[in-house]
């Protein structure tokens, strides 16, 4: 009788997953000999040396972070983007731009904050289109529908945001009356629409994930896609470094400006910028330890025998 | 790239006799191991066996078929004929130069 589990011990545990049962009926249906002991002690010794199954997962693996990682550079670009929405509706307010043309270093600060915005929004579209492509491609080949209306979410999600900050603007305002800042209806209509573009911000992050994790993507497209999501890593990097800047120049240079009340909706000026900071700053640190994650990820694909 | 059987080192000749078994029809382990005793005159133990299928599997040459039974039945693919057939024609030349060198010899 053949101690045919026990020898089936001495494999890798990805070998005994794919290969254990059927091995084992194997040795049962032959009589033991010294011969076949021996061949399976090499046969163990060769499957943990060169795994041939343990190797495919292993690098599905490092696909799959390679994945993840893009897709966290994609929920990071929109939690900076949700939080750059916050300090462009702030700084819209005339005595902020009057501050930005009056002091170079309050204006240096805002126009990076815009260059960063633009480079981090090209990245994650120079990143994210050869996925989608990929990902449609894929979905067609196999006569299935869901990626693709998945992929349609975020345009829709954006007309439908656009849809309702006209509706509001040229239909609902002009009926109720958006009088003064701080009046019910219209705090009201704004986190209205706040939310309607929080939901849509993450209704799109979340489609597009759903897609691309049902996807089959090539390992060389997300390579290629972490030097993207880099940059945008970067450029947000700069964004939130720019805003630091734009803060700390106002509060030097136009102190009552600073401490005042011209914040969002008319709230404190440093708690929304503290607010805007908060979300940008951690959601940097986000992209940053994704893309080094991923690089990483990249380069044990590449590296493995 | 066209998978090549003379690429898998020493497990070369076991892949190239697992091949000639299934190209004869669907099998097992088992019965590869029978089969190949009894047309290659090669005895392959079970590790070298699942050694040489692992890569051959690996590589799209062979698949594996659903089964019920534990012993899982393997059968040839198409890139798996192809491969083998290119192996065999390069044996089948190098055994032509070498009968007639010995021939002229």
């Amino acid at each position: 009788m053949w101690p045919a589990r026990r020898l089936v011990r001495l494999y890798p545990r990805a070998w005994r997953e794919r290969y254990e049962e059927e091995f084992v009926a194997l040795l049962e249906e032959r009589p033991a000999s010294l011969f076949d002991l021996q061949d399976i002690a090499l046969g163990a010794l060769d499957a943990w040396l060169r795994p041939q199954v343990a190797l495919e997962r292993r690098v599905r693996g490092m696909i799959g972070r390679m994945r993840n990682s893009v897709l966290l550079v994609l929920w990071a670009w929109v939690g900076v983007v949700v939080a750059g929405v916050g300090f462009q509706k702030m700084t819209e307010y005339e005595d902020f731009a009057r501050a930005a043309r009056q002091n170079i270093t309050i204006g240096a600060a805002f126009d990076a904050v815009v260059v960063g915005a633009l480079l981090a929004l090209a990245a994650v579209l120079v990143g994210g289109l050869p996925i989608a492509f990929a990902a449609v491609r894929g979905a067609l080949a196999e006569g299935r529908k869901d990626v693709p209306l998945l992929l349609c979410v975020p345009p829709l999600s954006l007309a439908a945001f656009v849809g309702y900050v006209l509706l509001v603007g040229k239909v609902v305002c002009p009926v109720v009356g958006c009088t003064t800042v701080q009046s019910l209806v219209n705090v009201v209509l704004f986190l209205s629409i706040a939310g309607v573009f929080m939901l849509a911000a993450v209704a799109s992050a979340a489609s597009v994930s759903v897609a691309v994790r049902r996807s089959e993507v090539g390992e060389n497209i997300y390579r290629f896609a972490l030097y993207p999501a880099g940059l945008a890593a970067l450029a947000m990097v700069v964004v939130s470094t720019a805003t630091v800047v734009w803060g700390l120049a106002l509060w030097v240079q136009a102190p009552a400006l600073f401490t005042g009340d011209d914040g969002i909706l008319a709230t404190s000026t440093v708690a929304t910028w503290l607010v805007v900071l908060a979300v940008m700053g951690g959601s940097t640190c986000v992209a940053v330890a994704a893309v080094v994650r991923g690089l990483r990820a990249g380069r044990t694909v590449e590296t493995s025998p | 790239m066209e998978e090549k059987v003379s690429d898998l080192g020493r497990f070369s000749d076991p892949a190239l006799f697992i091949l000639v078994s299934l190209a004869g029809g669907e099998k097992h382990g088992y019965a590869m191991m029978e089969d190949i005793e009894a047309v290659c005159g090669a005895r392959l133990g079970p590790g070298t066996l699942y050694g040489a299928l692992a890569r051959l599997e690996k590589r799209g040459l062979v698949e594996p078929l659903s089964s019920d039974d534990r012993r899982k039945p393997y059968r040839i693919t198409a890139a798996g004929s192809s491969a083998l057939e290119g192996r065999l024609t390069e044996i089948e030349g190098f055994a032509r130069a070498g009968l007639g060198r010995l021939a002229t010899a």
